[in-house]
């Protein structure tokens, strides 16, 4: 039984060396261990027989004995072995937990982000609408008191807001009428006894290049029948006795006209 | 002579200037809209595309000098063709032209409506108070 536990125990470290890369730590000690025992009880029952015989070579005992001693070393070496990598296991468990930790940190982190992004991204639109508007504004950028001056202006010769005194048959409109139109630099131009102005026409600097035929129709509407319906009714009389060019009486009523409505366009200062 | 060039192209200027002040504020009026639109005009294409260059009154170093500020939204209006089209519609003309005269009157009624209800107010008040 010796001999064979012997063979047994020559096997196993090359068995043991060869399954080494595969086996794990615990098939190994457990290995060991069952080694250790069969050894220690080989020797027992050794001990057994020889004090009972008395008559047995102390040369296999001691071959047990050293054999049982050996296996006793690698187990130890195999046990350090083991509580090393059980440190390490620990240490990667608390590492994994580490990571799970992070991981989740990094998670929220990111929903986080995320959220500010979203935040951010409509700030940065409603800044660059502001900024669109700024620019606007600036661009159209002018002073109060020029504003008061111009909505004085306007609302004085009432162009944008009805005179309280306006009833139905009042020639004021809130355009200029026929007759202000005509008495404008405009109308006269384009009336034939002042041909004089006409070799001033603006046209050749247009973009469209073309403002005398433009500008031509006031010249036939004086002979429109349209325009006399344009007129309020007591005004129709005079605009029929008005002759092309421009009389005296006419410049009066003109005259009048610009007062009640505040002279056209040309007295912006 | 560059000098007189100056001054004439000056005063060739300033009256360019004039006329367009006097043509773009005579678009405020539907009546003559109307007008524009039976001889034609609007069928021609050089006249929209002066319709489109007109639209430098829209600048506030140009609108200050209008006096009736109404014109810059007719001229809004011109640059879209089914409103050119339309305008060749004595009706359509005067729909407008009553439209703006409503608008015109309509601060000033609202205004009167405003007092009224006010000096009413008032005059509750001084009642309930003796």
């Amino acid at each position: 039984a010796a001999a064979s536990s012997g063979e047994k125990e020559k096997e196993r470290p090359g068995g043991g060396l060869g399954a080494a890369g595969g086996n794990s730590t615990r098939e190994r000690l457990l290995s060991a261990l069952e080694d250790l025992e069969v050894l220690s009880r080989e020797l027992i029952e050794m001990l057994a027989i020889s004090r009972n015989q008395k008559l047995l070579q102390s040369g296999e005992e001691n071959q047990v004995l050293e054999l049982l001693i050996h296996r006793d070393g690698e187990f130890q070496e195999l046990m350090k072995l083991a509580l090393n990598q059980g440190k390490i296991h620990h240490e990667m468990q608390v590492l994994e937990k580490e990571v799970e930790k992070r991981d989740s940190d990094i998670q929220q982190l990111q929903k986080q982000l995320k959220e500010a992004e979203q935040i951010l991204a409509t700030a940065v639109y409603q800044a660059k609408e502001k900024l669109k508007s700024i620019e606007k504004a600036r661009k159209g950028a002018i002073s109060s008191e020029e504003i008061i001056k111009y909505a004085h202006r306007i609302s004085a010769s009432n162009a944008v807001c009805a005179p309280l005194t306006w009833v139905p048959g009042d020639p004021r409109r809130p355009y200029p009428t026929d007759l202000e139109m005509r008495s404008g630099l405009l109308g006269q131009m384009n009336n034939p006894s002042t041909n004089g102005v006409n070799g001033h026409l603006p046209g050749d600097a247009l973009a469209a290049g073309r403002l005398p035929d433009v500008l031509a129709p006031q010249y036939p509407w004086q002979s429109n029948d349209m325009a006399m319906n344009m007129l309020p009714p007591n005004h129709s009389h005079d605009f029929l006795l008005e002759p092309p060019g421009h009389n005296k009486e006419n410049e009066d009523d003109v005259e009048v006209m610009s007062t009640d409505s505040s002279s056209s366009s040309s007295d912006s200062d | 002579a560059a000098a007189v060039a100056m001054e004439t192209d000056d005063a060739g200027n300033r009256l360019r200037f004039q006329l367009e002040l006097e043509f773009v504020q005579c678009l405020a009026n539907p009546n003559y809209l109307n007008f524009l639109a039976q001889r034609g005009y609007f069928k021609d294409k050089a006249f929209v595309n002066y319709l489109k260059y007109l639209l430098y009154w829209k600048e506030p170093e140009y609108a200050k000098y209008l006096k009736y500020p109404q014109c810059l939204h007719m001229l809004e209006l011109l640059q879209y063709e089914h409103f050119r089209k339309e305008l060749v519609n004595a009706q359509c003309a005067k729909f407008i032209d009553e439209q703006q005269i409503l608008h015109w009157q309509h601060y000033s009624r609202k205004r009167m409506r405003l007092q009224q209800a006010l000096a009413e107010q008032q005059q509750q008040n001084n009642a309930s108070g003796k």
